[in-house]
């Protein structure tokens, strides 16, 4: 697959606050790319850029071939943004929202509502339509939101968080719509400090921190490539104070963490270890009801790299 | 109870530009009205009257009492030829002109009715009502006394002509001391014997009023000023919202998204100023048919300037916030001395020099010229061109501040 967004040694800086150091990203056609950092990392910044909202210190930026300094209108036609605000105007339908969104860009007016027509019955919304945004619910408006980034059909969607604050079955909703635009071929940029929305969705990841991409690839590939630990979670009948001070003593180095009737541990190897301390739990009296191994995921992956949890 | 209070006290506190607004405005008021309204600011004398004089006579009376009209402290004179000062006159840029005909040497002398007129601006009724008596009561010392003396002496000699020289000149020495007893006092019998004709220098319309244009044009730019400040600050709120952030990302200039806003102020202003101009039409009987091509020029032109304030203003501010404190401000501020609240004419004269600065003075005075004087478009073009002028330069600083201070979106 060709590269559709190539962005090199991207910084930008805000007063003394340095938001962006060397960024550099290959995005290839169709490809749906996580990017996934902590608030104030630099994913916002890094999507402002990109949507040509900010200029960068040093750095260039190509989409779909087009430099974004010298050609910034063929860029902002072959994107389309979501931002992390909802961007539509609270007075207006959402018909009467996607004309004013989609009249921006050259398309007919009827082929434009055809299009409305099929993005509202795409994001299920078409029984809505002429209704007031102001009397959508917050997941109903991110919907919304969404829908007026892809009215122009763009090879590229930007995504900036698109599901702060909204309700399980809403963003269920937005992971399905996201799939398909997936299998269509459009290639989907998502930032994220969501581990679950970026494991789920994303072909591949950046990891951004401080303003620097800190590991890149597959969830595999940063799962190989950083050495993650697997959690092992054994849930007792008769766990005690005095029982959890017996299985510190002996295990110190590989609790995570224990609740009133579980302790989970850490480990390289779960196959390898799991016998082991099974046999050292025993010694201890402790009956085990339930055991849950969990595979290494992005949190514990960034964990390793910054030694902070993702949402410190 | 209290604590509410007292963080709210502190809230305030903090907004430093909010606390020195809510303090500088009421004290700019109260100065600004007390030098309007004359109470402050120097001297206690009244602003001198601008008036043109107008000497077809030539003779040493007329250049003698224009002579003495000069020294007067409460008129500033400027000779010209009559049919010039009469249309400066028309023009407003004086109040009156007071014309010696061919023969008011002569008349004088002879004791007759002196040949002489004031041709005074009508729209200006308290600064002409008050040049009148300045007038009346100067021009008796100089003229009156002249010829009452002369016809009194005339009369005397005619009826006693047995009396000898020295009891004549005697008596026309006595009538003389009357006179200037009389000149001296405030009940002056004579006043109103000089014969100053008065006219206006244009036929006051039945259907046209001077109060009511004033009302009309002063309320409607005043509130055409919030209403396009508050239209202004509509990019800030879309900057609030996220709204402009996206339009930023969609493939037009971000010129084109502030032209695009002050063309819809411009209109909505255009609308407003009509529909202002209408409803004085229907519930107050306003002919605003008089010249329709000026109107149109005048409310395009007087759209254009408030609208280019109104971005100007919401330019400067960071938040809408600021801009409704920084609209209170500056709109009173201008819509006082600019004439909106009380007319230019019953200002100080240094007030009446300061009032060119704001939109209202051109606006109220390019409807004056309409409703008013009735000048000829070409008259009016002048005002509309000062606020084209005035409408394009703030455009253009406000396009300036809107890429430094908004479309910088982080």
């Amino acid at each position: 697959m060709d590269t559709i967004l190539e962005i090199s040694n991207l910084s930008k800086n805000f007063g003394s606050v340095q938001a962006l150091k060397n960024v550099s990203l290959k995005i290839k056609e169709k490809e749906f790319y996580g990017l996934l950092g902590p608030n104030g990392a630099g994913k916002t910044t890094t999507i402002n850029i990109i949507s040509t909202v900010l200029e960068p210190d040093t750095g260039n930026v190509f989409i779909n071939n087009f430099n974004l300094k010298k050609d910034p209108v063929k860029c902002k036609k072959s994107i389309g943004v979501v931002p992390q605000e909802i961007a539509l105007y609270n007075e207006f339908s959402a018909y009467e929202n996607l004309m004013f969104w989609g009249g921006l860009y050259d398309i007919s007016t009827n082929e434009l509502k055809t299009r409305i027509d099929e993005t509202l019955n795409l994001l299920g919304l078409k029984d809505r339509g002429h209704d007031k945004i102001k009397s959508y619910s917050g997941g109903m408006k991110r919907r919304i939101n969404i829908a007026a980034a892809l009215l122009h059909s763009p090879k590229i969607l930007l995504m900036d968080e698109p599901t702060v604050g909204i309700d399980p079955q809403s963003r269920n909703l937005i992971f399905d719509v996201l799939a398909i635009l997936h299998e269509k071929g459009i290639t989907i940029i998502y930032t994220t400090h969501y581990m679950e929305e970026a494991e789920r969705l994303c072909d591949r990841i950046g990891i951004i921190d401080h303003g620097e991409i800190i590991a890149e690839g597959t969830l595999d590939e940063l799962r190989l490539s950083h050495n993650a630990d697997e959690s092992i979670i054994f849930t007792f009948s008769n766990l005690s104070d005095v029982k959890l001070n017996q299985v510190e003593e002996k295990f110190h180095n590989n609790i995570m963490g224990s609740n009133e009737n579980s302790i989970t541990f850490s480990t390289k190897n779960s196959n390898k270890d799991m016998p082991l301390i099974i046999s050292g739990l025993g010694e201890t009296g402790l009956e085990i009801s339930n055991i849950e191994i969990q595979r290494a995921n992005l949190e514990t992956i960034f964990l390793n790299l910054t030694g902070r949890k993702l949402r410190d | 109870m209290f604590k509410i209070a007292i963080k709210d006290l502190k809230l305030i506190s903090k907004d430093k530009r909010a606390l020195i607004l809510t303090l500088a405005l009421p004290i700019a008021l109260i100065s600004l009205f007390a030098f309007a309204f004359g109470g402050a600011g120097g001297s206690n004398d009244a602003h001198p009257i601008s008036i043109f004089v107008s000497d077809m006579d030539s003779t040493n009376t007329s250049i003698d009492i224009t002579t003495k009209l000069d020294t007067l402290k409460s008129l500033n004179i400027k000779q010209l030829p009559f049919q010039v000062a009469k249309n400066e006159v028309v023009k407003g840029s004086r109040v009156a002109v007071l014309v010696f005909y061919k023969g008011f040497g002569d008349s004088v002398e002879n004791g007759n009715a002196p040949s002489m007129e004031l041709f005074y601006d009508q729209s200006r009724q308290i600064e002409s009502g008050i040049l009148r008596q300045i007038l009346y009561s100067n021009l008796i010392g100089m003229i009156g006394q002249k010829s009452i003396k002369k016809n009194i002496n005339k009369m005397i000699d005619e009826s006693y002509p047995d009396l000898s020289q020295s009891m004549l000149e005697s008596i026309h020495k006595r009538v003389e001391e009357q006179l200037n007893r009389y000149e001296d006092s405030d009940n002056n019998p004579v006043s109103s014997s000089i014969g100053l004709k008065t006219t206006p220098v244009f036929a006051r319309q039945e259907d046209s009023n001077l109060g009511l244009v004033q009302a009309v044009a002063g309320t409607a730019i005043m509130m055409l000023l919030f209403t396009v400040t508050g239209m202004g600050a509509g990019i800030l709120h879309e900057k609030e919202e996220g709204t402009l952030k996206k339009l930023l990302c969609s493939p037009i200039r971000p010129n084109t998204i502030l032209f695009g806003k002050m063309i819809a102020t411009i209109v909505v202003s255009v609308l407003q100023l009509t529909v202002m101009f209408v409803f004085t039409w229907i519930v107050f009987g306003l002919d605003i048919f008089i010249d329709i091509p000026s109107l149109v020029l005048m409310i395009f032109a007087t759209a254009f300037a408030c609208a280019g304030f109104g971005n100007f203003i919401a330019s400067i501010a960071k938040s809408r916030k600021q801009v409704e404190s920084y609209s209170t401000l500056i709109i009173l501020v201008m819509s006082a001395i600019g004439g909106s609240m009380i007319p230019i004419f019953i200002m100080p004269a240094i007030m009446q020099k300061i009032a060119i600065v704001s939109v209202n003075y051109w606006a109220i005075q390019g409807f004056y010229d309409i409703f008013w004087r009735h000048l000829p478009i070409l008259d009016v073009s002048v005002r509309a061109a000062v606020l084209f002028g005035i409408g394009l330069l703030m455009i253009i600083i406000s396009v300036r501040n809107f890429k430094r201070n908004i479309l910088s979106i982080a």
